[in-house]
């Protein structure tokens, strides 16, 4: 009895207690709501009772299924959109590789001058709405097909774009690659710099040409970072919904993240969870890609610091041509949306551009019912309904970032020391896949899984910890690439030195694991940090009366058309996310491509 | 008869009964005890689809003390939320302010979460028909046009017309797989699919060939293959459709006639048909309940009360294409009185657009995708 008691005693290292602990909160947390919606797809809801000849509310069917995949519609009614979605999803991957790969060459391996600003501006396009993209593409490309006033492209040129390049899935798919390819960038740029050149320089003193240097030794190296890139993009692109909705629309092409919103605004919440479903078993399905191809080599990937760095490529006469082209395109890519943003919040009358229009009005002026679109709202700066919610906003994101934060050291650490057992895989695996969820799905089952009280919580509806932990959720993953990538770098002797000396977990945690990987932690904050700020769509079902969000207030500005108010606020959550990254990189040495596990 | 259909029916008889005596004792109740229990219960909880809901509380809030807070939602979410809270018993919202009736009454009132409440001045003043559910006020939607490019008056008369080669490509509408009014409105022109049909007869002098079911799916079907343009808001709409400038302007199918108050504001030709076979565009209400669990029950009724004055539906009088049952209201300058537009446009059967929407909206999918 003493020895089973003992044995059990001693197995109890802290990185088993820590993996059963997440096993248990991460299973209830995504597993569970993954159950919920599968559970609605097989149920009669209100309205879907109608379609079901005979049924009532509540009873089991299978019909959701057989209408979405082998009914006479299915093509249209799934397998289309599917294929778009694939369309979308492979393109935006391939063109984020393309320009986020190039840039981290052009940035890392060659003496191409404006290193350091190339990199800071090549992350904002991430920060911004992707929607401001959208937006962009439309005001620069539309043409007569969506009316108004015409596309900047068309005014300046005289020449029309034709329908496939203004709307559908190719400006789809460029909009977002311009939106994610800072994922490339930033991943593959980080595997760049890891390589120790003492590799190259053997291959060349071998006598391998530089192609061959590149394909044999350059790729497989930086492999697991372009899969890690494809995951990633991948995914979001199997989800967004606000860009294809958007450009979509005037050329009717529907993808699945459109469908499962028809399906729920219409009423019918089970064919819709079907189409959620689908996307998060396509984004398994890479993720197992990604595990079979990458996994064991990954762990191959040595880590080092000390190499020697390689000789930077010589861009020679073509140095300043090839910054300016990148800055310029960079800057295009941010300046373009955001000054179409800024310059609606200075004009009185909208669309008028002219000296005389220019106001301060819907940033400082006083509630007025006839000055300019006379909404009777104060000027942002001073509307308190907005600063505050602003504040709250601010409030949740540093909140959710600091919890993420923690929780991505420590499954971090219980993945990386449990390495080769069945536990790290499942606690690798699980922590993904909120990643994979749509979050107009995921807000839904969190508000039923919560509106009830459910051990160990009591109803948590409309309070300010549900929307911590809906956000905890949601961004772990993002988190917990940042945890792995981190501890994976600290050899376990240094730790087991501190065993040596007697230090406990605890100890050794505050003493050794963090200090050491100080900001590559920091880092792993800011994804979270950021994505908070401008999330919409997964809390405005659990937003409180007394805490709104930026994102959710500014819902009354847009449907009136007050576009100014909704622009200037977007502007106001891009400066200051943007000012507190770069805060924290001068602070904390921190860096958003640590925080992806780069 | 089947047990269960005889229960239904025996149920629903009951409830008919239930109600009557609950009207009954509306009837008998005391405003004046009303009044000063809301005074007591304090701050009110209420969930809008329109923004403008907060504007009234803020007035309603200095009058008689009472605050309130407003909670803006989109209408499905708004469905959503509230049903998922009284589904898991933690109803902390008094009343809301409703769209897509359809919906919201199966998921809402059928239930027994919400029920309707109707206050004095309404049970007084608005007509029967709109007192149960509780009518805020009814908004239509148009067709549209641009006045610069057709100056001598409507471009098209029928509804049939947007099928035509003329208008391949050209007519603008909301989408309709994200826009439950619209796919409710649409199960109106299945119900009467023979007066769409006759009026196809009008305009081309010759019977509809039909491989739908019916003359209002149709026309979804003629509609989507005529290349139309789906947008995202309505606000978008207006604008493209009225920009000065055009050359060839497109045309607004269903999109909310209170866009039209921005037209000096933002410098739009646009104009709305009157003339068109069978119908205007529609007409949905904006729908006032109270939760059947509210915390502040009385405070709700002093607000659904205060809705229905005129002072209390001032917000929503600053523009065209909003109308309060009041009928002492007037309209806004330049409008048409409701009881203008209720007989030149269609509305739709609940029940049957219940029954029938998601055949609607299949419909439209079917067909939507390219």
């Amino acid at each position: 009895m003493r020895t089973i008691y003992n044995r059990f005693r001693i197995g109890l290292t802290p990185q088993r207690v820590l993996s059963v602990v997440f096993l248990i909160a991460l299973g209830y947390l995504v597993i569970f709501p993954l159950f919920l919606m599968a559970k609605e797809t097989f149920i009669v809801h209100p309205l879907e009772r109608f379609q079901i000849p005979g049924s009532s509310i509540g009873d089991l069917t299978l019909s959701h299924w057989i209408r979405s995949f082998v009914s006479e519609n299915s093509f249209t009614f799934f397998y289309r959109p599917l294929l778009n979605t694939l369309q979308i999803a492979f393109g935006l991957s391939f063109l984020a590789l393309l320009i986020g790969g190039t840039l981290a060459w052009l940035v890392v391996r060659t003496d191409i001058p404006m290193k350091n600003i190339i990199t800071n501006a090549a992350i904002i396009p991430y920060i911004m709405p992707s929607w401001t993209l959208a937006l962009a593409w439309i005001a620069l490309f539309k043409n007569e097909r969506i009316g108004g006033d015409q596309g900047i492209f068309t005014a300046l040129t005289g020449v029309s774009t034709p329908d496939w390049f203004a709307y559908g899935l190719f400006p789809i798919t460029i909009t977002l690659a311009l939106h994610y390819f800072p994922f490339g960038f930033m991943l593959i740029g980080g595997a760049l710099r890891n390589i120790d050149a003492q590799l190259e320089e053997s291959a060349e003193l071998l006598g391998a040409s530089r192609m061959a240097t590149l394909r044999r030794i350059v790729i497989p190296l930086v492999l697991p970072a372009i899969f890690s890139t494809f995951l990633l993009t991948f995914s979001r692109g199997l989800g967004t919904f606000g860009t294809p909705a958007f450009l979509g629309g005037p050329v009717r092409e529907f993808v699945l993240s459109t469908s499962l919103y028809a399906n729920l605004i219409g009423g019918r919440p089970g064919i819709g969870y079907l189409a959620a479903l689908a996307m998060i078993v396509l984004g398994v399905l890479v993720l197992y890609m990604d595990h079979k191809i990458i996994g064991t080599r990954r762990s191959y990937v040595t880590i080092s610091g000390k190499g020697a760095r390689a000789g930077l490529v010589a861009l020679g006469r073509w140095r300043w041509p090839i910054a300016s082209l990148l800055m310029g395109s960079i800057l295009a890519v941010i300046v373009v949306p955001l000054g179409a943003l800024a310059i609606d919040t200075f004009m009185l009358r909208p669309g008028l551009y002219s000296w005389e229009n220019f106001t301060w009005h819907y940033w400082i002026g006083e509630a007025s019912l006839s000055v300019g679109l006379g909404t009777g709202e104060p000027g942002i700066l001073r509307n308190p309904e907005l600063m505050s919610a602003l504040g709250n906003t601010m409030k949740l994101a540093v909140v959710v970032a600091l919890i993420t934060g923690i929780l991505g050291v420590l499954v971090g650490y219980a993945i990386v020391r449990m390495r080769g057992s069945w536990v790290s895989q499942a606690l690798d695996q699980l922590s993904f896949l909120p990643y994979l969820m749509p979050s107009i799905a995921l807000g839904a089952i969190f508000l039923a899984m919560f509106a009830v009280p459910r051990w160990p919580f009591p109803s948590l509806h409309g309070t300010f910890t549900l929307l911590v932990i809906a956000c905890v959720v949601s961004y772990l993953p993002y988190a917990v690439k940042a945890g792995v990538s981190a501890i994976r770098q600290i050899g376990p002797e240094l730790e087991e030195a501190a065993i040596m000396t007697g230090a406990s977990w605890w100890t050794r945690m505050h003493r050794v694991i963090i200090p050491i990987q100080k900001s590559t932690y920091f880092s792993g904050l800011l994804l979270p940090f950021i994505s908070v700020t401008r999330e919409l769509s997964l809390l405005i079902l659990l937003v409180t009366p007394t805490a709104q969000l930026a994102t959710t207030i500014t819902l009354r500005y847009t449907d009136r058309g007050w576009y100014p108010y909704t622009n200037g606020m977007v502007l106001l959550l891009v400066v200051i996310v943007v000012t507190c990254t770069i805060m924290s990189r001068r602070l904390m040495g921190t860096n958003i491509a640590k925080g992806l596990g780069g | 008869m089947s047990i269960k259909k005889f229960i239904r029916k025996w149920v629903t008889t009951a409830m008919a009964v239930g109600l009557v005596s609950v009207s009954n004792s509306i009837l008998a109740e005391d405003w004046a005890k009303i009044e000063a229990n809301a005074k007591k219960e304090g701050a009110l909880l209420v969930y809008s689809t329109t923004s403008r809901t907060a504007k009234a509380a803020k007035v309603f809030s200095a009058k008689h003390g009472i605050a309130v807070e407003v909670i803006r939602l989109k209408e499905q979410d708004l469905i959503q939320r509230a049903y998922q809270e009284a589904a898991s018993g933690v109803q902390k919202v008094d009343m809301i302010v409703a769209e897509d009736w359809v919906a919201a009454r199966e998921l809402l009132a059928n239930t027994g979460y919400f029920v309707n409440y109707v206050p004095p001045t309404a049970r007084e003043l608005f007509p029967k028909r709109h007192q149960n559910p509780l009518v805020l006020g009814y908004i239509n939607r148009v067709f549209g046009y641009n006045t610069d490019k057709h100056s001598s008056g409507n471009p098209f008369k029928s509804v049939w017309d947007l099928t035509t080669d003329e208008f391949k490509g050209r007519v603008m509408i909301r989408d309709v797989a994200i826009t439950g009014e619209h796919q409710n409105a649409l199960t109106e022109w299945v119900r009467r699919s023979d007066e769409l049909a006759d009026a196809y007869q009008r305009r081309f002098g010759k019977p509809l060939v039909m491989t739908e079911a019916n003359a209002g799916l149709e026309f979804i079907k003629r509609f989507l293959q005529n290349d139309p343009i789906i947008m995202t808001s309505d606000t978008k709409i207006s604008k493209a459709v009225g920009a000065a400038g055009q050359e060839n302007p497109p045309y607004g199918m269903f999109y909310v006639y209170s866009k039209h108050r921005d037209k000096a504001l933002k410098d739009l030709r646009i104009t709305d048909n009157r003339q068109v076979d069978p119908t205007l565009g529609y007409y949905y209400p904006i729908v006032l309940q109270l939760a059947a669990k509210a915390p502040h029950p009385n405070a709700a009724k002093m607000f659904m009360e205060y809705l229905g004055t005129i002072e209390g539906f001032a917000p929503w009088a600053d523009s065209p294409g909003v109308y309060t049952p009041n009928p002492n209201q007037v309209p806004f300058e330049g409008d048409k009185p409701f009881s203008w537009w209720e007989k030149k446009m269609w509305y739709y059967d609940l029940d049957f657009a219940a029954a029938n929407r998601g055949i609607v909206l299949d419909t439209w999918l079917k067909y939507a995708q390219r």
